[in-house]
């Protein structure tokens, strides 16, 4: 008999047996789902975590200063940099050049005047100030750490758009749950410029409109804006332009005011650093912070895994028991199958294959419910947290928790159906007359 | 050669009060083609030596021989090869398998006869309708008549063109109507598919269509007195 035969035979034998069937295939789901829900949740609440630590950025993120590092800062994970120094494209292309770097991004700042044509909630229009504008690329957004709180992010080319961060939110009077109410405002920012003019010099600004498209969960640096690294750069130019000294209107010398550099993987955050700093540079990086963190979440992981794991010991052994109590009762179909030529590992298929249906259907259902309850799980979060003006988490089911969920329970319901199997295998033939 | 051939076939039983003997020193030969009956008191043992004749069982002492082939010498796999080739087996209970169709049980008993897949539903097809159940090729046993399982389930008996066929009680869960026909379509058997049945059977009507009829009795065999119409009765040889 071929596993195809004895495949059919054993899903034609389950089908028989409904009740017990579906009670079996419940048991495995059952636990398959608390498995995958418990999975599910603690790897997303492990990603929310540690994504707040990295502020929505990469965990292998190292942020660089355009500064001299501090020899006793060195290793710290908020290290306070030292003198200012010009951080240049030539610096950051020796950064790049390091091994196990994936990535830098550059970082330019500028001060711009700031007007907001509409009027505040209290009616009246806001004062004219100087707020701090960040500059980056946003096509490599993900390498960054910015979450989004509401909307979006600007268009990496996009002259118009802006985001801003909480610290504009605390300008406006508004909480973090009350971002939405922003989104769509129409400012006015100018990047100032000094002119001569007779006996002294004269501020004068180019003036753009941009649309609030969305807001970051995060400060971008000191600053409230967070622009296309184009639009910065041109109000640098525009500024750097001018008469005298630009950095009365607050712009720094150095062409970068920082970057974001992202290391291969969060081990390799110390020696990339340990680089960066040998380069000239300071850096800072919650490598430690990380660290440990994870390590309490594992244990969190660990003690979720094992009560998912107990679950599905309890629904192996149910699996054993009815398969048991199918045996009990085949014995004379056994016999019968065994008289018309089965052999003994003809019979030890059918059961095991019986198992292995009776796990992979409890599997499959157990990884979907689970997933539902866990996205059950994370709207109630969700809402929660956003509530509290705070960025949501993103639930992610992971290929291993579902392969694990799936193919787990399957083999689990093998194993389990060993010795029922093995029994059955050993039954003899002249059940098929009655002993 | 005859078909079957016994000697010295001892078998016992061993339970919490002793053991029993229920065939003793037995000897039997089945000429090729013949229709030999078995009859018997319960607990004579008659099931005992058609499970011993079909490798369901292996002797304790004595050999059985069927076409020439010693039972004992075979490993287990030898032993299935044998029992889905060389016997088919006809029971009492049925024996059919309620998950699958009738057509399937047949077939089922093709593809353990390594018959291949394509061939597997055209025998089963031609042994339903060779035996008046063809229509019911599609229902499951449940649905069936008992006179139609028991069909279905000689049907599948002859699945692998065995040359011994092997009935327990095949009329003992039937109506008259249906022994009858059951009756009739085993005694065709060793004229229409070239085999040797041999049949244990209560009923005398039934033992009586047979070639000869022998009895089982204190683990030995006798010539048994016919009851039916006269057939050629042999001898049966207890040791």
């Amino acid at each position: 008999m071929s596993w195809r035969d004895a495949a059919v035979l054993a899903a034609r034998s389950v089908r028989r047996r409904p009740g017990r069937t579906g009670l079996t295939i419940l048991a495995v789901a059952l636990a398959s789902a608390l498995l995958t829900a418990l999975l599910t949740i603690s790897g997303t609440a492990e990603t929310r975590v540690l994504d707040e630590l990295a502020k929505g950025g990469p965990l292998a993120g190292i942020r660089v200063a355009a500064a001299e590092p501090d020899p006793g800062q060195v290793d710290r994970d908020d290290a306070r940099p030292g003198r200012d120094k010009l951080l240049d494209d030539v610096a950051l292309n020796r950064m790049r050049r390091l091994p196990l770097v994936r990535t830098v991004v550059p970082v330019v700042s500028a001060r711009l005047f700031v007007t907001e044509p509409q009027r505040r909630s209290d009616g009246h229009p806001l004062r004219p100030f100087l707020a701090r504008a960040v500059g980056v690329d946003l096509r490599r957004a993900p390498s960054l750490p910015v979450s989004i709180l509401t909307g979006r992010l600007p268009g990496a080319n996009s002259t118009d758009e802006v985001a801003v961060t909480p610290g504009w939110l605390e300008r406006l009077h508004l909480t973090r749950a009350q971002a939405q109410r922003v989104v769509g405002d129409e400012v006015q920012v100018a990047a100032g410029r000094l002119f001569d003019e007779g006996d002294g010099q004269e501020v004068r600004g180019r003036w753009v409109r941009l649309r609030v498209v969305g807001v970051v969960a995060q400060e971008a640096g000191d600053g409230e804006l967070l622009l296309p690294i184009g639009q910065v750069r041109a109000a640098r130019r525009w500024t750097l332009a001018g008469a005298g000294q630009s950095r009365r209107l607050g712009v720094d010398p150095s062409p970068y005011n920082g970057a974001f550099v992202v290391a291969e993987g969060i081990d390799n955050v110390s020696r990339v650093r340990a680089q960066i700093t040998a380069i000239g540079y300071s850096t800072s990086a919650p490598e430690n912070l990380i660290a440990s963190v994870r390590r309490y979440l594992r244990v969190v992981e660990i003690v979720l895994t094992a009560i998912g794991a107990i679950a599905l010991v309890i629904a192996a052994i149910g699996i054993t028991n009815a398969l048991l109590a199918a045996v009990r009762e085949r014995k004379r179909e056994i016999g019968v199958l065994k008289a018309i030529g089965a052999r003994d590992r003809d019979v030890l298929r059918v059961f095991l294959l019986e198992a292995g249906v009776v796990g992979l259907a409890g599997g499959i259902l157990g990884t979907a419910v689970g997933w539902l309850i866990a996205r059950i799980v994370g709207q109630t979060v969700n809402r929660y947290l956003v509530g509290e003006g705070l960025a949501g988490v993103r639930l992610v089911l992971p290929l291993p928790v579902i392969a694990g969920g799936i193919i787990g329970s399957a083999l689990l319901a093998l194993v389990a159906g060993t010795v029922p199997a093995w029994r059955a295998a050993r039954l003899p033939a002249r059940e098929a007359v009655g002993s | 050669m005859g078909a079957v051939s016994v000697r010295g076939l001892t078998h016992r039983y061993t339970t919490r009060s002793g053991s029993i003997t229920v065939l003793d020193d037995l000897a039997l030969e089945v000429g090729d083609g013949e229709f030999l009956a078995l009859v018997g008191a319960s607990g004579s043992g008659k099931t005992t030596l058609l499970a011993l004749l079909g490798g369901l069982e292996r002797p304790q002492t004595g050999t059985v021989r069927v076409l020439g082939e010693e039972l004992d010498s075979l490993s287990g796999d030898g032993l299935a090869r044998f029992r889905s080739r060389t016997v088919g087996f006809v029971f009492q209970h049925f024996g059919l398998l309620d998950s699958l169709t009738a057509g399937e049980n047949v077939e089922l008993a093709c593809t353990l006869g390594g018959r291949p897949a394509a061939a597997r539903r055209r025998r089963a097809r031609e042994l339903l309708e060779r035996l008046g159940v063809g229509d019911r090729a599609g229902h499951r046993p449940v649905e069936l008549s008992g006179g139609e399982r028991q069909r279905v389930a000689i049907a599948r008996a002859l699945a692998n063109e065995p040359r011994l066929v092997l009935a327990d009680e095949p009329t003992g869960n039937l109506d008259r109507g249906s022994s009858l026909t059951v009756a009739d379509v085993l005694r065709r058997l060793p004229d229409e598919h070239a085999c040797t049945v041999v049949l244990v059977t209560h009923d005398l009507e039934l033992a009586a269509r047979a070639d000869r009829r022998l009895l089982l009795d204190n683990g030995r065999l006798a010539p048994a007195i016919s009851s039916g119409p006269a057939a050629p009765v042999g001898t049966g040889t207890g040791a």
